[in-house]
């Protein structure tokens, strides 16, 4: 294992956080689902613009919910308290003043399952921007059209847009969600998960995806698979219990990790 | 001992039981579509008459209706079995009832007379007899051979005449009153003679008749002719003599009238009610009280509900309306007062909780990654719920419409204090301007069977109408059920779940 993670590193460049902007900045958050159980523990952490970050962690570690805060999710779940801030382009998510609306326009998400909606697969896509005021339908069909080329699945169905989503297979149903993400024409693109519930094949093609999006797009990844972190990922932030134990450019946190913790963790002592 | 143990372990007796279980349901619903199909159905054929002669002399013509054995016990404890048979001898203003029961024994000889004629009349039932002579545009006719074609000739005459008199009547016209007059005479000029069973002979205009026909002269396939056209009548034609002769049309059209628009006001309410309890209104205590109470609304007796929208609807509602809008008309009640609207709402009200129940099912049935899905792309909540879940629980909503269908169509109690009514004098929907006129009493063919069947003054002759409306009333409510299950198999199809 620690093999392949070594040969997954050797063609990855060396980043530097000092060098990034940043476009996601959490400051002292804690974050609680019931007044008893704290899940997030003092978290602190700058994801750099136009980067591919990735969050692991053994489960239940509290990666998706950090990613879920991203974009206010958690707001659906009754009972949580958060505190502390996230900034995200300077801005303060939980101000009065921002529209859920806008930021999870802002910032769009790929779930762990594809969730593509009961309807065609034109209008999977056109959805976002439908909700969010496109009426005219030649600029709903550039958008569906380029947010589909982007997440490579335009050559696969541009002869049947009107067929229900549905009939895709499971690869292509979350590649569209991917497209459906994309057609909002977002900066950051939160992924909770994306391929797991994949075969390897449909796997490689999401991580190429991938790779094509970091040029434009902020990437949030959470992911099991430690491979995977290493392959797709410039950043990779190791967390634990809540906590955030080390975050650093992926080569440098898979080759020579700072923490005891992380080292056990990517050397499969535990997790 | 094991091996009893062992049968009752992998539950064979139950399985027995569930499947007798279901083979009574089954043999039940069998039997009652059964007599309903066959009761309700028979009436129409138009059944052979028959001169009936007993050993003192007299003479009856008439239908064969049905047939008993009475059981006397004699002083000696033997028992004596007496057949008698029933016949419909019609002539109820002559002889004072329309049905005879005979003693078997008492009968010398039957038989089939070709020219035995059936008379259905507008007033007093039917009539059996022979024609004998016809009389119209002042020509008589009464060479045998040629009767029946006469009297038919003059019925269609008579009927022209009494259209043109209708005609004349609604014109309006004050010179057509002169007109009118000599229709009228020459109307009652148009007559037929028909001789009774007993010998008696009997005039009549013929303006007084529906039809009439000879069924023992006719063939299987006249008569199966006769039979679909009886079908026909009864249900395009207006009802006659309280309801039991005629057709039920207005009944028909009452029915899926209210049905419709129940339907069209409980859907909104309870889709939005359960819109709100389930993805607006936090969950706790209060919303686990007005789910438990919704439910319970389903139980509450459906008079509770008629005497609720009488008090609320007819009175309250109605009342304030009748005093904003119709005070002109008081104190003649124009919406204080029973109809269609009134009645719908009651129904709307009752078949609530069933829609509300089975679309919070269709709504909690929606998954729960598409709502994210949806809100993740910068939907609002009202936007998810309108794009997402109401398409989703469009299935589940149907089905609460089907429920309520069934459920609504069937009500009788409810509509007899909201404005149905034995006979309406204008339908709810017409050509006169609104065309839809809410505030109007209407008839059902629920309250139709209760009406017929046990208030009218001739219930012998109203048994059969009670089947076949009973039959109609099931058809219908059949009919609107598959109508809400294809659109809902063809919602199913469209918007299958999203989860693999």
């Amino acid at each position: 294992m620690v093999v392949n993670i070594k040969s997954s590193l050797s063609n990855l460049q060396q980043n530097d956080i000092q060098n990034e902007k940043i476009i996601i900045e959490t400051r002292n958050l804690d974050f609680y689902y019931t007044s008893e159980k704290k899940s997030l523990i003092n978290v602190n952490i700058q994801i750099p613009e136009k980067k591919v970050t990735a969050f692991i962690g053994p489960s239940g570690c509290g990666k998706s919910t950090l990613l879920r805060n991203f974009n206010r999710m958690n707001d659906l779940i009754p009972g949580i308290k958060l505190e502390g801030q996230i900034l995200i382009e300077g801005q303060d998510i939980f101000d009065k003043s921002v529209r859920l609306e806008d930021l999870r326009k802002k910032v769009g998400m790929v779930f762990q399952k594809s969730n593509p909606f009961p309807m065609s697969i034109w209008e999977n896509v056109a959805f976002g921007p439908k909700v969010n005021g496109e009426t005219n339908s030649g600029t709903l069909n550039e958008m569906v059209e380029s947010a589909l080329k982007q997440a490579d699945l335009w050559k696969e169905v541009k002869d049947r847009l009107t067929d229900s989503a549905l009939d895709l297979s499971g690869g292509q149903q979350q590649r569209l969600c991917i497209a459906r993400a994309l057609a909002n024409k977002p900066d950051i693109i939160l992924m909770d998960e994306p391929a797991s519930a994949l075969d390897p094949i449909s796997t490689g093609k999401i991580e190429e995806t991938i790779e094509e999006l970091k040029s434009n797009y902020t990437v949030v990844i959470v992911t099991h698979n430690m491979q995977q972190a290493a392959r797709v990922s410039d950043y990779t932030a190791f967390m634990m219990v809540g906590e955030l134990i080390e975050f650093n450019d992926t080569k440098t946190l898979f080759t020579t990790p700072e923490k005891k913790l992380t080292e056990e963790y990517i050397t499969g002592r535990f997790g | 001992m094991n091996s009893l143990k062992e049968y009752f372990r992998k539950g064979d007796p139950y399985v027995l039981l569930s499947s007798l279980g279901l083979i009574l349901s089954l043999v039940m619903v069998v039997f009652f579509v059964g007599i309903i199909l066959v009761k309700g159905l028979s009436i129409f054929w138009p059944s052979d008459v028959e001169l009936v002669q007993l050993k003192d002399g007299t003479k009856y013509l008439g239908e064969l209706w049905s047939s008993e054995e009475n059981k006397i016990t004699n002083p000696d404890h033997s028992i004596n079995v007496v057949p008698k048979v029933q016949y419909k001898t019609g002539n109820r203003d002559i002889y004072g009832f329309d049905f005879k029961w005979i003693d078997k024994s008492e009968i010398v000889s039957i038989s089939n007379p070709a020219d035995a004629t059936v008379f259905e009349r507008k007033e007093y039932g039917n009539f059996y007899g022979f024609i004998k002579k016809v009389a119209f545009k002042g020509k008589e006719y009464t060479k045998n051979n040629e009767l029946f074609d006469k009297a038919t000739e003059a019925l269609d005459y008579s009927e022209n005449l009494v259209e043109k008199q209708a005609d004349l009547m609604k014109s309006g016209n004050p010179d057509a009153e002169d007109k009118i007059e000599k229709l009228n005479a020459e109307i009652s000029s148009i007559q037929i003679l028909i001789e009774s069973a007993d010998g008696s002979l009997n005039t009549f205009s013929l303006s007084k008749f529906v039809g009439f026909y000879q069924p023992n002269q006719m063939n299987l396939f006249e008569k199966s002719i006769h039979y679909l056209l009886n079908i026909w009548t009864f249900i395009s034609g207006e009802p006659r003599e309280s309801n039991t002769e005629g057709g039920v049309f207005p009944a028909i059209f009452g029915t899926v009238m209210m049905v419709i628009l129940m339907s069209v006001l409980v859907v909104p309410f309870g889709v939005l009610a359960a819109v709100y309890l389930n993805e607006y209104a936090k969950q706790g205590l209060l919303t686990r009280i007005i789910r438990l109470s919704v439910n319970n609304l389903a139980g509450v007796p459906s008079i509770v509900y008629g005497i609720f929208g009488l008090g609320f609807f007819i009175y309250m509602i109605g009342g304030s309306i009748d005093t904003f809008f119709f005070s002109e008309k008081l104190p003649e009640p124009t919406y204080g007062t029973g109809g269609i609207l009134w009645a719908s709402l009651t129904l709307a009200l009752l078949t609530l909780p069933v829609v509300v129940v089975a679309t919070e099912e269709g709504i909690l049935a929606v998954p729960k990654a598409n709502k994210e899905g949806a809100l993740a792309l910068g939907a609002t909540k009202w936007q998810m719920i309108r794009k997402i879940v109401l398409p989703n629980a469009a299935p589940g909503i149907l089905t609460g419409l089907i429920l309520a269908i069934s459920r609504g169509a069937g009500e009788v109690a409810p509509l007899m204090i909201t404005g149905v009514v034995k006979l309406a004098p204008a339908m709810p929907l017409d050509t006169i301007f609104p065309f839809f006129h809410p505030d109007r009493k209407f008839m059902h063919l629920g309250f139709h069977i209760y009406d017929v069947g046990f208030q009218s003054p001739n219930v012998e002759a109203a048994v059969p109408m009670v089947y076949s409306t009973a039959l109609l009333l099931i058809i219908i409510v059949v009919f609107l059920n598959l109508l809400a299950i294809f659109l809902r198999n063809k919602m199913r199809k469209k918007y299958k779940s999203a989860s693999f």
